[in-house]
């Protein structure tokens, strides 16, 4: 990466149903932005967070992985 | 024209005027310009782009004796017109210098009057973006912005406008009052234009419509009490003086200003911050209204809370109240938390608010001890009263309802939701000031008394969706259908659509692609309907707006298709992607590629699921033969189930008994015996005295309980439970009780007064003492129910002897709502009331003919020694020991030992686990005409079940693979709803009914045998997969 | 050390002619130097082969585990804590058991003492209390026994076998002296960037064998989410990430569960220090939680219950 580079984190969200994932729609509603490198997978609860799914999103190559509920 | 123009200005520059505004270019754009002198007048623009009225507004606002020319147009002249009309502005200094538009600008002003069709809008929400009212706002011409409601005013919003984002519907409305057309301001099709879906109809008219009905509830709520009318507060007048709604609004991340705390004046983030409890309540002088708010004291603690997390930790906070009045569920503790965090309590009423030149505000106030006292504050929140509004009112009067004289809806204790009209029922706070989940146990209550008399023609008028049989696709080759919608401009505005549909096309097992304007629109759901037969599609993706509101109508067209619900996905393109990247279309448009990547990878791994239906025992048990337990099965046996009733002692009425009168003086005895009548008549009623449940098997809809009576088991097949096992009193170990006759609790004095074991009559001094036992650490709750009783009881001694000295010692008075009447009553009979605090509780001392009560008058600051004849103790309510029944039907307790409801505010009568429901003081003490109400929302909670034919339970529930679970329990232990448990194999197995489909089991196995159905994990895999 | 065998050939003895149980395990002599391995006496007269020495470090409760009949087990304190472990997982019936108590002295690395005599074939050593005699073809050294002691057993905090039928022998000290914080402190210390470093490098010789995984008495799944194919939760490989993936979530799985029975070392073959990522979990649940694994049979494994009042972990 040269210096020119801005580094840009690929983020994936594992957002609850029940409100991270409407906070993410409401956040849409109300027009605000946020960077498009980030990829929402919705999950029906964080209850069903599993630390392999975080593994994997790693071993895919994301740079961080955000959970949320 | 512009000579005409430029020679009218300069005569009015010339007569002495301010100046002459008109339009101007300068940096590459035209705007409103000031001329105030002639040599500027060569550069006057005439093209008229702009309308001038809202600039004319704003300067008028400001500086009302400025006198100016301006150069307006036809529409600009009405605008003005409309302005001086709504008392914005006086146009007497105003010179209107006429030009008229050209042809062109005249059409593109076109008249249209927007009016809504809720039904075909789509919730696009162009028509907003494209109101003139906001177009032309932004370059700061826009003659009118309305307040937001939603915002309590702090923010503005248009004439056409979406309320809130959580509005259901999410569909834009319009404002008939301010909209340009319909008011006849001007001529404007803006949002008809840019309307795609069409749902804007110009003539649209008010249409009344009849409806036939068996019952009416009336539930229009309360208006919040305008503090303009007081001058003391200085709300109409000093801008950091806000209501607590407003305050509530600043707060909210969705407010004016995201929730970033500042005050109003000036934008600047508070320090210091006073409330003012009891505006507009308890004040019988000012505003008329006698009554306790009710909900007040804890909004206020609340929003305190809140903002000391929402600034840094210095923001100091003062509450200046006379009572705090926190008897709910968990509020003491809440209070108590609020004062650990800082929060100030201050007993006073602040006499005087003075604003400062920084717009700062200094609050006058004299303290418990009389001392004069002035503190300055960057803010005020008055907390503000409930208030039935003139229009509530004359609604009532013209149906014929009676009034309280406090303006709410008058009802008896015993049928709290019934108006004095039959068939007429009222709920939340129109009948009476209330917090939200007094109002949604009403609510259900209402909806319980009002179906009662219609039960029979349950049913009747239902039809049933006609669903065409269901295809098997298992086992065939994925054939996908992939619908990508435009949303008018919404989504296809950022993202480049077509590139959309190429690329899913190439997607594997996807054979058919398809960009919809509006996916959503009826007849696209057709088209989509009748393309998955005719292509023969298995599989279905939506790119469009979000699953949580979308989700459900697709669904429903797959249904229509005969394809499983369940063989279906969404990719949120609009919510999170085209509505949050509008900066960035091109990776918009990557990304929307992926997350349609993501949900055709997704939907190739989904398997039909099935909904099981369930049949229902349709039969409810209601456990406690209490005043809640009565009520609850005479209300279920008029919905028409049968009930059973079990209560432990040999007669019904638990604690009821004991009890003369309610609150509003009607006769408990009669009301009871004529209950107990109505249940030993009731062929669906069979009561179980003497009577235990033991053992409970099933869930919802399916529940099988044993009861025992005298050592006999009895089976009991049933649907759904209602636990009112109600409450008993805290035997008090404080203030000499028990050692003498003379010092009883309140329910003794009830007592012996109904068998006239006393005889205030011959007494001279009786002393109340309260919160004994409540309110404590070990007991950290109001008991609700005791400052009403102690007045009941002191009032009955005056009553009977007017001479008797009657002293209440209390920390505070909580009657809330219309009881504060009593309260007023008591101090103008002449009851004394002395305060103390938790630190210095009155002593009692016992010495061989009398009794002596001392303690230390805070506002005197003098000791008094008071001799008595009797001491009344307001002992605490406390719970039973409900840990069997807990433990049966697998629901929690609080640390206070009541039962605890699914969601405090609004789910009050249910318990997480479905089927189970409570009522009474079981959940919390309260009094009758309260546990009457729970009664009855219990009921209508079970009804909504028992009166559905069969339970459908969703597919989406986990399921445990028996060749890799090794039973270790894990599952077991976790699962929020007790819905995984161990079989006869000693593994684990899923109860479908009872599984939310949370995922917990599944997260914690570490074998990896449960997998959640419609999240599985290999779904999740291929998502995440698909990411790359 | 010669009596305490007796006494267990003595207790298994009876047990197996009294019919009490139908299988006693143990440990036997191994068959190379510097070895004792599992050993299932059926009959009384098997039990005379029973041993108890310092090279008894497979983990005995692994074999209890949905075991069928009657079994009594020979168990110090980190394996009785298993055992506890496995019934509050409903993998072992209590009345099932016999547990034969002992005290461990501390169990011996057979690599640390092949390390000081590196170059020097070793055909027996003997241990006499305090002291092990080494003995080769041509040489013959006693050397002091602390120095040989596994690392896990310099940390351990409970010897004594803590739920038992019959304690056989004397209850001796109960702490190996360490201090097991000293193993996992380090990592507190580090950045992520080291941290990350620090885990490549004492991972990066694993082979995958898998080991461990079966010497430890926590890893009883029918189907080990290695071996899972559908979702392939880990890959197949000898990669990194496929060798890391392995080893976290296999740390994972021992949260709060893990008794530091140094099984997963002891098996291991290339020598990986598995216990660095263990103990750093064990210290953060006894942190957080105040728990540690297998003390009473009524404490709940904070890892499978949630109260809302659980500790954040940052």
């Amino acid at each position: 990466m040269t210096s020119e580079q801005k580094f840009i984190p690929k983020i994936t969200a594992f957002l609850c149903n029940w409100c991270s994932y409407g906070a993410a729609d409401l956040a849409g509603v109300s027009r605000l932005s946020y960077p498009s490198s980030i990829r929402v997978i919705r999950i029906p609860c964080t209850g069903r967070m599993s630390p392999k799914f975080i593994l994997q999103a790693f071993r895919q190559g994301f740079d961080g992985v955000w959970v949320s509920g | 024209m512009n000579e005409y123009i430029e020679q009218e200005a300069r005569k009015a520059l010339e007569e002495g005027f301010d100046g002459v505004l008109g339009l101007k270019n300068r940096w590459g754009q035209t705007g409103p310009y000031l001329f105030r002198n002639e040599e500027e007048l060569d550069d006057i623009q005439t093209e008229p782009k702009f309308g001038l009225a809202k600039t004319i507004r704003t300067m008028l606002k400001r500086r009302p004796d400025l006198k100016i020319a301006a150069v307006l147009r036809g529409c600009d002249v009405r605008a003005l017109q409309e302005l001086e009309d709504l008392g914005e502005i006086s146009t007497g200094n105003l010179r209107y210098l006429g030009i008229s538009c050209s042809l062109e600008q005249a059409a593109l002003c076109n008249c249209a009057k927007p009016i809504y069709d809720t039904a075909t809008c789509t919730g696009c929400w162009n028509c907003l973006e494209a109101c003139p009212e906001d177009a032309i706002a932004r370059i700061n011409t826009c003659p009118i912005l309305q307040p937001s409601e939603y915002n309590s005013g702090l923010a503005q919003r248009k004439a056409i406008y979406i309320p809130y984002a959580q509005a259901v519907p999410l569909k834009a409305t319009r404002d008939r009052e301010h909209c340009l057309t319909t008011t006849g301001v001007m001529d404007c099709k803006g949002c008809e234009n840019v309307c795609q879906a069409e749902a804007i109809v110009h003539d649209d008219q008010e249409r009344t419509k009849d409806i036939e009905v068996g019952s009416i509830i009336l539930s229009s709520g309360f208006q919040p009490f305008d503090p303009s009318r007081f001058d003391t507060y200085s709300y109409a007048e000093f801008k950091n003086v806000v209501t607590a709604l407003e305050f509530e609004r600043i707060l909210a991340a969705t407010g004016p200003w995201m929730g970033h705390l500042v005050r109003p004046g000036d934008e600047q983030e508070p320090k210091k911050i006073a409330f003012l409890q009891c505006v507009g309540s308890r004040e019988m002088n000012r505003c008329d209204n006698e009554y306790c708010s009710s909900v007040c004291c804890m909004y206020a603690i609340k929003e305190s809370v809140i903002a000391k997390e929402h600034a840094a930790d210095d923001l100091d906070i003062s509450i200046y109240y006379m009572d705090i009045r926190t008897p709910g569920k968990d509020f003491e503790r809440y209070y108590e938390k609020a004062k650990d965090k800082g929060v100030r309590f201050i007993r006073s009423r602040v006499h005087t608010i003075l604003e400062q030149p920084d717009g700062s505000l200094q609050l006058q106030y004299v303290t418990d001890d009389g001392q004069k006292l002035t503190e300055d504050y960057d803010m005020v929140v008055l907390s503000h009263g409930l208030e039935i509004s003139d229009n509530a009112r004359s609604m009532a009067e013209n149906m014929g309802i009676e009034l309280t004289k406090g303006g709410f809806i008058q009802s008896s204790d015993f049928s709290p939701v019934a108006t004095n009209r039959s068939g007429i029922y009222a709920c939340g706070a129109l009948a009476g000031p209330k917090d939200i989940p007094q109002s949604v146990m009403e609510a259900s209550a209402a909806a319980c008394a009002a179906t009662s008399n219609l039960s029979q023609a349950r049913h009747s008028m239902t039809r049933e969706a006609q669903l065409p049989p269901e295809q098997n696709v298992r086992g065939d080759r994925p054939r996908v259908g992939v619908f990508v919608c435009s949303c008018g401009i919404n989504i296809a505005g950022v993202i480049d659509v077509q590139e959309l549909v190429e690329h899913a096309r190439s997607l594997p097992h996807v054979e058919f692609v398809d960009n919809n304007l509006f996916t959503c629109s009826q007849d696209t759901q057709d088209t989509m309907a009748r393309v998955i037969r005719e292509q023969g599609l298995n599989r279905v993706v939506v790119a469009a707006c979000t699953p949580k509101t979308h989700e459900a109508v697709f669904q429903e067209t797959l249904q229509a298709a005969g394809l499983n619900k369940y063989l279906f996905e969404m990719a949120n393109i609009r919510n999170q992607d085209s509505w949050v990247h509008g900066q960035e279309p091109e990776t918009a448009t990557r990304k929307a590629k992926e997350l349609i990547g993501m949900a055709v990878s997704k939907v190739l791994l989904n398997d039909p699921l099935e909904e099981v239906k369930l049949d229902i025992t349709p039969a409810a048990l209601v456990i406690g033969g209490g005043l809640a337990g009565m009520n609850a099965a005479v209300e279920l046996a008029g919905q028409g189930f049968q009930t059973h009733l079990v209560e432990q002692d040999s007669q019904l009425g638990g604690i009821g008994r004991t009890k003369r009168k309610t609150v509003h003086n009607e006769p408990i005895q009669t009301y009871l015996s004529d209950m107990t009548r109505r249940i030993e008549e009731d062929p669906l009623i069979q009561a179980h005295l003497q009577s235990k449940v033991s053992k409970v098997s099933g869930f919802v809809g399916n529940f099988t309980s044993t009861v025992t009576t005298d050592g006999q088991d009895t089976e009991i097949e049933h649907g759904a439970v209602i636990i009112a096992t109600g409450a008993r009193e805290h035997i008090p170990e404080e203030y000499g009780y028990g050692q003498d006759k003379r010092i009883m609790t309140n329910h003794e004095i009830e007592q012996a007064l109904s068998r006239k074991e006393i005889d205030p009559g011959s007494m001279n001094t009786a002393v109340f003492i309260q919160c004994v036992g409540s309110r404590e650490p070990q007991r950290q709750y109001c008991s609700r129910i005791c400052c009403t009783q102690t007045l009941k009881a002191a009032l009955e001694f005056k009553e009977a002897n007017p001479n008797i000295q009657v002293f209440v010692l209390y920390r505070d008075i909580r009657t809330y709502g219309e009881r504060e009447s009593l309260y007023k009553e008591a101090r103008a009979r002449g009851i004394i009331f002395v305060r103390f605090d938790p630190e210095s509780k009155p002593e009692v001392s016992l010495n061989q003919d009398s009794v002596e009560v001392s303690l230390t008058d805070p506002l005197l600051g003098v000791k008094l020694d008071i001799q008595t004849d009797l001491i009344g103790l307001a002992s605490a309510v406390v719970s039973r020991d409900n840990s069997e029944l807990a433990q049966m039907f697998k629901v929690p307790v609080d640390e206070d030992g009541w039962f605890l409801e699914a969601h405090q505010k609004l789910r009050p009568v249910d318990f997480a686990t479905d089927g189970v429901f409570m009522a009474g003081t079981c959940h919390y003490p309260k009094p009758i005409e309260e546990s009457v109400t729970q009664a009855q929302a219990a009921v209508a909670r079970a009804v909504c079940m028992l009166s559905s034919r069969e339970l459908s339970l969703p597919g989406t529930v986990a399921v445990i693979d028996q060749s890799k679970c090794v039973g270790c329990g894990v599952c077991w232990t976790v699962c929020p709803y007790q819905a995984v448990s161990e079989n006869e194999n000693k593994l684990a197995e899923v109860n479908r009914a009872l599984c939310k489909g949370c995922g917990t089991c599944v997260a914690s196995c570490r074998s990896g045998a449960p997998d959640l159905n419609g999240f599985t994990q290999e779904e999740i895999f291929a998502e995440l997969d698909a990411l790359v | 050390m010669t009596t305490i065998v007796e006494d267990i050939r003595a207790s298994a003895r009876k047990l197996l002619e009294d019919k009490t149980v139908d299988c006693v395990i143990g440990f036997t002599e191994g068959s190379v130097p510097m070895q004792a391995r599992p050993f299932f006496a059926y009959t009384p007269e098997e039990t005379d082969l029973l041993t108890w020495n310092g090279f008894c470090t497979s983990n005995l409760a692994n074999f209890l585990i949905k075991r069928e009949g009657r079994n009594a087990i020979l168990a110090q304190g980190c394996v009785s804590r298993n055992i506890v472990g496995l019934i509050q997982e409903n993998q072992v019936n209590r009345d099932d058991v016999y547990i034969l108590g002992v005290h461990s002295p501390g169990m011996l690395d057979p690599g640390k003492i092949k390390a000081a005599f590196a170059g020097r074939n070793i055909l027996e050593v003997r241990e006499n209390g305090q002291t092990l005699l080494v003995k080769g073809k041509d040489f013959e050294e006693e050397v002091s026994r602390k120095k040989f002691k596994r690392d896990n057993c310099y940390t351990c905090t409970h010897r004594n076998a803590l739920i038992y039928d019959e304690f056989i022998g004397e209850q001796g000290k109960q702490t190996g002296g360490g201090d097991i914080d000293k193993v996992a402190a380090p990592w507190d210390k580090l950045d992520p960037d080291q941290r990350w470093q620090e885990f490549e490098e004492e991972f990066k010789d694993c082979i995958r064998c898998y080991a461990c995984r079966n010497a430890c008495p926590l890893c009883y799944c029918k189907v080990c989410f290695v071996d899972e194919h559908n979702p392939q939760w880990c890959g197949k490989t000898q990669d990194e990430p496929d060798i890391y993936t392995f080893h976290l979530l296999r740390a994972f799985h021992c949260a709060g569960r893990c008794t530091d029975c140094g099984a997963c070392e002891s098996a291991c073959p290339v020598g990986i220090k598995m216990r660095r990522l263990t103990s750093k979990l064990e210290k953060d649940i006894r942190d957080k939680y105040d728990y540690q694994p297998g003390l009473d049979l009524e404490s709940q494994p904070p890892m499978s219950v949630y109260r809302p009042d659980d500790p954040e972990i940052e």
